[in-house]
């Protein structure tokens, strides 16, 4: 029987290319944006929501349980950033980041853990950033996110772990997608010359880590967070 | 027509039943409004209780389709928890659909 993931963020990017990477591997998806999606696949079902919307969130993860069956495998991928200093930060931002970085995914845990809790078994992937370990100027709001996506990580492995399932998270480092495509290349060059490895990331970097999380040998590791690019 | 009282309650304690079969309780495969559900007297242990919750707020969306969140705010800032005995539980579902039918 094919696995159910869901996936948030799915329209574009590397929510995108995940979903597209797993329906090639014959999972059942179930995406998630705040706009309708042109993924084409009888096993890709799209609902338009903001993450944020908590009862939005719960009928999703309800649906594609009775529709489906239940859940194994969440990834919370949806983020939203904005570069700015911090003196020039509105506080409506801060909310917006958080709201969907950090609120979204803690309810979409929250609701997916509760059917994994019952199947006793379930894996949990957040996205989250280089930005928060290289503690990135210009990206404050961003980055505690991110920190914040990091902790929630690794007090739900403790929390979950019991129950089978698996809670980690991914630190990609840039990705040629919309979400840096209004910072300066000069600001991207120069992040990419604090890695080990320095160069742009790919989805498929992202995808490889996927897997490894998801595959059945790595029910022992949880509440880690790996970075990209050689970033620690 | 929004569920009444009889049905909510048939709801949560065919909930509890079969919660009690799957632990092997049989104090929660007989229980009736007035088992506890919460508390040191209670044969339910944290987890178990939470996954009492999910599974009572996914049937009453299967049954209904209303979607409530059981663990909200509200329920945690009482100083009597609504998830202390049967009876408070349904009172409490009553409650929220009530709150639920008016927001629509």
């Amino acid at each position: 029987m094919n696995k159910i993931a869901l996936i948030t963020g799915t329209r574009k990017g590397i929510g995108r290319a995940i979903a597209e990477h797993l329906l090639a591997k014959g999972w059942i998806v179930a995406g998630c944006s705040r706009r309708s999606s042109d993924i084409e696949n009888p096993n890709y079902h799209h609902f338009c929501l903001d993450v944020s919307d908590e009862k939005a969130a719960m009928r999703m993860v309800r649906q594609v349980k009775k529709e489906h069956g239940p859940i194994y495998a969440l990834i919370n991928n949806a983020g939203t950033a904005s570069m700015n200093h911090l003196l020039l930060t509105p506080a409506e931002t801060c909310r917006s980041i958080f709201n969907t970085n950090v609120l979204g995914g803690f309810i979409f845990m929250r609701e997916c853990a509760k059917q994994m809790t019952r199947q006793k078994c379930g894996r949990i992937i957040n996205i989250s950033s280089v930005a928060h370990p290289l503690n990135l100027e210009g990206e404050a709001i961003y980055a505690s996110s991110k920190a914040a996506i990091e902790s929630l990580t690794r007090i739900a492995a403790k929390e979950l772990g019991p129950h089978g399932i698996t809670v980690n998270a991914i630190g990609p480092t840039p990705i040629d997608t919309d979400l840096i495509r209004t910072v300066p290349q000069e600001v991207i060059d120069a992040l990419v010359q604090r890695q080990a490895i320095p160069r742009l990331g790919t989805t498929e970097d992202v995808t490889n880590c996927i897997d490894f999380f998801l595959q059945e040998e790595s029910a022992f590791i949880s509440g880690q967070t790996l970075y990209l690019g050689g970033i620690s | 027509m929004p569920p009444n009282r009889t049905e909510i309650s048939k709801i949560i304690l065919q909930t509890l039943h079969e919660l009690g079969e799957d632990l092997e309780k049989p104090e929660l495969q007989t229980a009736d409004e007035s088992t506890r559900l919460f508390g040191a007297r209670s044969e339910l242990d944290s987890m178990n209780l939470v996954n009492f919750i999910a599974d009572v707020e996914e049937r009453i969306s299967d049954e209904f389709e209303i979607d409530l969140i059981l663990a909200n705010q509200s329920a945690m800032s009482r100083s009597h928890s609504p998830f202390r005995r049967v009876s408070s539980c349904i009172d409490y579902v009553m409650e929220l659909i009530a709150a639920e039918s008016d927001a629509t």
